[in-house]
Order: C-alpha cells, then structure tokens, then sequence
C-alpha cells in the first residue's frame, strides 16, 4: 500500500504536465540543424528549445512520415520565410558572394605574401662589389 | 597609384557600414506578402469565450475573399508589445467590425493565462487557441506579436512585426479596404 502511494506521488506531477515532445528520429535533427531558428540568435532548429524550433522539429517529423524528401522539406521552410531560414546560404544569385570572397581573399593574401618574400635578385653593383672584394688578394 | 586603391578600399568599407547602419533592423521581409501570397488556411479551437458567436472551432477559410482580415498573433507572457497593442487593435476592431474582420491567434500560451489577458482588455474579437504555435510557423512568423493584413481576395497584403501602433495599423486598413 506504501508503494502505491509513494508511486502516485512520483506519478502524479508527471501526468499533471504536458505531454513531453515526441522522440524524434536523428534524421529530424539532421535536417532542423541546417535551419535556423527563427527567433534565436545564431542557433539552429535542432539546437533550440524555444517553441517554435521545438514545432519545427514536430513539423519536419511529419514531414518524413509522409514521405517527403529533405529538399522538399527545406523548399516549404523556404517557402514561408525566405532563403533566410537556411543556415548555409545558396551558392547562386547574391549570396554566392559569401562563398567565392574568402577564398578570392585567401588567394590575395597568398600573392601579397609571396611577393613579400620571395628572394629577391641582389642588385648588379652589390654582386660586383663581392666580386671585386672576393678577387682582392687577402690583406 | 597604391595610395589611390588604399582610397578605394576604404570608401568601399566605409559605404558598405554606412548602408548596413541605414537599414531598418525591424523590418522583416516576409514572403507571403511580398508575393501577396493566398493566406494559408488554418482551423484552430476557438477560446471559451468565443464559442457561443463563433461556433466550436474557426476556419479561415470560411471567411477569406470576403472581407479584408486582420491576423493578429499574441501571447500574454510577450510584455509589453502585446499589452500595448491589444487596447488598439480592440478599439479598431469596434470602429471597422462591419467592414474588416480582427482574428486573434493565442500562440505558445497556456489557456488560463491566455484568458485572463483577454479579460483584463476585453477583448470582443474571436480569439483561437494555437498552444504549439503551428500557424505561426505557417505564416513564417518570427515571433509575436506580428500582425498579418489579408486582403479581400484573400491574399496577405503586409506584415507588421512588433507592436502596432494606431497609425500604423489605419494605414494598413486603409489599404486593405481600398
């Protein structure tokens, strides 16, 4: 009779709160780390607990239940907010500035240092003067 | 030469932070009214108070292309914004109720909390109840509160995030009712 009592008491508050958010497969959380959460800052949708990454994830559950691919998936994010809830941005249009600059940057920065220290040519008059100096019987 | 591309770089630099400080942070772009996008249709329960003018639960459907609608999404833990804006939205929801119908959507909220906010303004508008905030996601909202102006074809018409103030939202229903 104690068990049961102790076990309604550890039961209860459980039962009396919300129904806890399904288990997702990996698969969800795969797909929700390449979208943003739309109300955190800098935190994806398989990171965030706040309740809209929370409704995304369920979403995309269902998603895949019913068959959807993963670009189909990212395309109807896509299509309700923008190309903004993408974390990587397209590699097209403006955005594949964001890709093609640090690698242009890189490469600019390797020339410039290159130029910086290559070897250069010693002038002709210093190679003359050692010359000249090398030639001069040792004093 | 050199000293004319260093120049160039730093006007370069200089008018790139010049033109990303006079963009409006709080501006979002959203897609369905930049596209005027036909509103996605949602049926949620309707809170209590509702129930006996507006039957057991609202489908949107029902009422788009009739008359231009005000979707106004809120939460009673978004303080202040939802508290500023929510005596406005009812007073133009008593001027305009003939002509443009004031939805309210209750997003991530829990019911008694969502009912108390409506007590303490006295909110005369259907409000429906959205515990996982579904719609939400639906319109691509950011977060509350957000207020969506659908237009006669039922089509959205404009976006306003943050709380509205009575200028802003007669503008928009100014427009909508055009």
């Amino acid at each position: 009779m104690r068990w049961v009592v102790l076990l309604m008491a550890f039961l209860l508050p459980a039962l009396a709160q919300e129904a806890p958010p399904p288990d997702l497969p990996p698969e969800v959380f795969r797909i929700a780390r390449e979208l943003r959460c739309p109300v955190c800052q800098g935190e994806s949708a398989a990171e965030s607990n706040s309740g809209v990454a929370v409704e995304m994830r369920r979403i995309i559950a269902e998603m895949l239940q019913e068959g959807k691919t993963e670009e189909e998936i990212k395309a109807s994010f896509v299509e309700r907010y923008g190309e903004w809830i993408l974390y990587a941005p397209p590699r097209r249009g403006v955005t594949l500035w964001v890709w093609v600059l640090p690698v242009l940057g890189l490469l600019l920065l390797g020339l410039g240092l290159f130029a910086y220290f290559r070897p250069k040519p010693l002038p002709k008059e210093l190679l003359e003067e050692a010359e000249r100096r090398l030639k001069e019987p040792p004093r | 030469m050199r000293g004319w591309l260093w120049l160039l770089v730093v006007l370069a630099l200089g008018g790139l932070f010049w033109w990303g400080m006079q963009r409006n942070p709080e501006e979002l772009p959203s897609v369905l009214a930049k596209e005027r996008r036909p509103a996605p249709d949602f049926t949620l329960p309707l809170l209590p108070p509702y129930r006996a003018e507006w039957g057991e639960a609202f489908r949107l459907a029902d009422h788009l292309g009739k008359r231009p609608i005000v979707l106004n999404f809120w939460a009673s833990w978004c303080y202040p914004a939802c508290y500023e804006e929510a005596p406005i939205l009812e007073a133009s929801w008593r001027r305009h109720r003939e002509e443009v119908l004031f939805v309210g959507v209750n997003t991530q909220d829990k019911q008694e909390e969502a009912l108390r906010f409506i007590a303490q303004f006295g909110l005369t508008f259907p409000q429906v109840y959205d515990p996982r905030g579904r719609v939400g996601v639906d319109y691509g909202m950011y977060g509350v509160p957000e207020t969506f102006f659908i237009d006669r074809e039922g089509r959205v018409l404009a976006r306003h995030a943050g709380a509205i103030d009575e200028a802003t939202l007669a503008r928009y229903l100014e427009e909508a009712l055009r």
